[in-house]
């Protein structure tokens, strides 16, 4: 069951002075179930947060519609009216710029519930707990967040958002400013909340790695149009679309032997959003262009189950590589490399549903 | 270009370094308290030709290394032991006015945050041209067709109109290759990288890494090329160093770097990349309530962090020593494979 569909969503801003728009979102449809977490990327640029705005109601889209929960999202239903006031949260990217420097931790994650009215004695306990579900030690929560490192403020930041036990959580490229073991830690958490609790998640990142590891399904953005739309495992092993391909063989991962596949390498950088081609967006970048694509828009096809695509050859590009996944074989040497160090006699912890990602 | 005596040692047919670091110390005096350490004994080598990786997080000290390197420290900060030395000559030694002759000739740099480094007041072709006109003895027709030059190298399209163009009216990935451009500009035989890629998108930072890596080895530039992401230099140096609370904690040439890393943080940074349960609860000790730790002065710089501390890392400090041939690793206990 879905708890939130996205239909046709469209934004265009306009330029003040000036009769064209920018047309960041152009059709978007999606939808998330409970407890599911739907990746968006794209590159900066590709309208990924502008969706995530609408999604929560902050800016007003130019057309088409956002159904939550069975009601439908609008002028007068966002995520400021009181019925709806603590369901969908956001994450955002910078930690240090999303706290308020003036507030303790505690007050930070007691504000959310401050705004739902809720009686000081009943809070203590929840932002307590909930400090202790990111992995906060008490003692921070009398400091101040430029007392403690950035992967802490973020920890501190999916707490605030995590309180009020929200049905959506936007997270806006969470992980984007942190370092990378910080990322890892904020990715582990956010997982293991999700499965603690069963919120879904709008993982907004352009982190491949990150995404690979948290999300369910993935949606490929490319000037606000999704270009291609399937489950993370799939995308990833095999793309249809030329972006999504050289999207993920841009990823480099820690190992010289494990080249990304480069069959597609794209010219150029992504045009601007006030001029869009007039045809497929993709067209004046990619290497697999014909004739079609600069004439009509490629429709939506489905190439397998819940796995959609947006382009005229993508057959093609799908049976370009057949060993694609470097994720896959980057995990096997991780195992065999980083496992080795791991003395034997060791206490793990197996987690229910562990191996579901 | 260089004195005459570097001209021997260019011909040696042993690799001699290029750049030495020798027990690098950099601090920082603090009113009424210790003062901070930002480099401690930092010892590094770059022979001719090669692209050393610098991998450490924010705060690290992978900055102050290039700015060590550059004779940049900011104040109140300063060299307070070590040298460094570049083609047999201590730069320590160097009066202000030979230093400013050395930077953006023999030794450049290319920043992060291209748009925010650049002039916005000046165009690209007169950005490009100060750094050729202050060096080499042009006159403004020959800056001009050498800038011209230098943006055909970078792969810019359209070059002829970007040269006339201001730092606002280019892209992010163009602003950057601009920076490339200015300081490839008078073919110096050393270049420091500093996070040049992080701001970019990831299919405009494939393109940029690969037009470095080229440039860098049709001149037969050395470099060093800092980053927080591991996964770069895996792709794109010859060796790398990892550098943890301003200590360097492992070397390595990248073959037997990503085989068989010794040091617990390098197998923490690896790990982060991987998906396996039993790796990142064991490595990233997931699960773990956080403190707000930061570098332990006393010991082992990373023990608070570290998965495998044991009581010799509280006490001792552990000096970078040659585990096996060419592989340096700061740890008592580096971790052993069968």
């Amino acid at each position: 069951m879905s708890i939130l569909t996205v239909d046709e969503l469209v934004q265009h801003f306009p330029i003040g002075g000036s009769k064209s728009v920018v047309r960041a979102v152009n059709g978007v449809s999606f939808s998330l179930d409970k407890g599911e977490t739907l990746a968006l990327v794209g590159e900066s640029g590709s309208g990924k947060t502008t969706i995530g705005r609408c999604v929560l109601g902050l800016i007003e889209p130019t057309g088409g519609r956002i159904n939550f929960d069975g009601t439908t999202l609008g002028r007068h239903r966002t995520v400021r009216s009181p019925e709806l006031r603590g369901k969908l949260q956001l994450v955002f990217q910078e930690p240090a710029e999303s706290l308020n420097p003036r507030m303790r931790v505690f007050e930070q994650i007691d504000e959310p519930l401050r705004a739902l009215k809720m009686p000081r004695a009943d809070r203590e306990a929840k932002v307590r707990l909930a400090a202790r579900r990111v992995g906060l030690a008490e003692s921070l929560l009398e400091r101040f967040p430029t007392e403690i490192s950035m992967g802490l403020q973020q920890r501190v930041g999916v707490a605030r958002a995590m309180i009020s036990e929200p049905e959506i959580v936007v997270l806006d490229e969470p992980t984007s400013a942190l370092d990378p073991t910080a990322r890892a830690e904020i990715i582990d958490l956010l997982i293991r909340i999700q499965r603690e609790l069963g919120t879904a998640y709008l993982f907004i990142s352009h982190d491949l790695s990150a995404v690979r590891h948290i999300s369910h399904r993935i949606a490929v953005l490319y000037l606000g149009k999704i270009v291609e739309q399937g489950p993370s495992a799939k995308l990833f092993a095999q793309p249809s679309h030329p972006y999504s391909v050289a999207l993920l063989s841009s990823v480099l991962l820690p190992n010289p032997r494990i080249k990304s596949g480069g069959k597609i390498r794209l010219s150029g950088e992504i045009p601007s959003p006030i001029n869009l081609p007039p045809a497929c967006y993709l067209a004046g970048r990619c290497p697999m262009v014909i004739d079609r694509c600069r004439e009509t828009m490629p429709p939506v096809e489905m190439v397998a189950d819940n796995h959609s695509v947006r382009c005229y050859r993508h057959k093609e590009v799908s049976e370009l590589d057949k060993d694609f996944d470097s994720f896959a074989r980057f995990q096997s040497e991780a195992d065999r490399i980083l496992g080795a160090g791991i003395p034997e006699p060791i206490k793990i912890g197996i987690p229910e549903n562990a191996g579901d990602r | 270009m260089s004195e005459a005596a570097n001209s021997e040692t260019m011909d040696q047919t042993v690799a001699e370094p290029l750049l030495e670091c020798d027990g690098v110390y950099v601090t920082f005096p603090r009113y009424g308290a210790e003062e901070a350490v930002a480099l401690r004994d930092v010892s590094l080598t770059i022979s001719r030709g090669e692209v050393l990786g610098l991998v450490g997080e924010s705060g690290s000290g992978k900055t102050m290394l290039a700015r060590a390197i550059m004779r940049l420290i900011p104040q109140p900060g300063a060299i307070t032991s070590g040298s460094v030395t570049f083609e047999g000559t201590n730069l320590g030694e160097l009066d202000p006015e030979a230093l400013r002759r050395m930077r953006g000739r023999d030794i450049a740099m290319i920043i992060s945050n291209p748009r925010g480094e650049l002039d916005p007041l000046q165009t690209v072709g007169q950005q490009i041209g100060n750094v050729l006109r202050y060096h080499l003895d042009l006159n403004s027709k020959d800056v001009r067709e050498r800038a011209l030059d230098l943006l055909k190298q970078v792969s810019i399209p359209d070059p002829q109109r970007r040269l006339d163009a201001y730092p606002h009216e280019l892209s992010g990935g163009m602003a950057q290759r601009v920076v490339i451009a200015i300081a490839l500009a008078c073919s110096p035989r050393f270049i420091i990288s500093d996070d040049a890629t992080s701001g970019l998108d990831v299919t405009v930072q494939a393109q940029v890494l690969e037009l470095i890596r080229k440039l860098v080895s049709e001149r037969d530039t050395s470099m060093m090329f800092i980053t927080r992401d591991i996964g770069i230099t895996a792709h794109y140096c010859d060796r790398i160093a990892i550098i943890y609370a301003g200590e360097i904690m492992e070397v390595a040439d990248r073959g037997v770097f990503f085989d068989d890393p010794l040091h617990p943080y390098t197998v923490l940074l690896l790990a982060a990349f991987a998906q396996n349960e039993r790796l990142r609860r064991y490595w990233l000790g997931e699960d773990k309530v956080r403190e707000n730790s930061g570098p332990s002065a006393v010991g082992c710089a990373f023990q608070n962090r570290c998965v495998r501390v044991q009581q010799r890392c509280l006490a001792e400090h552990p000096v970078l020593t040659e585990h096996r041939p060419g592989h340096f690793v700061r740890c008592h206990f580096p971790v052993e494979r069968p």
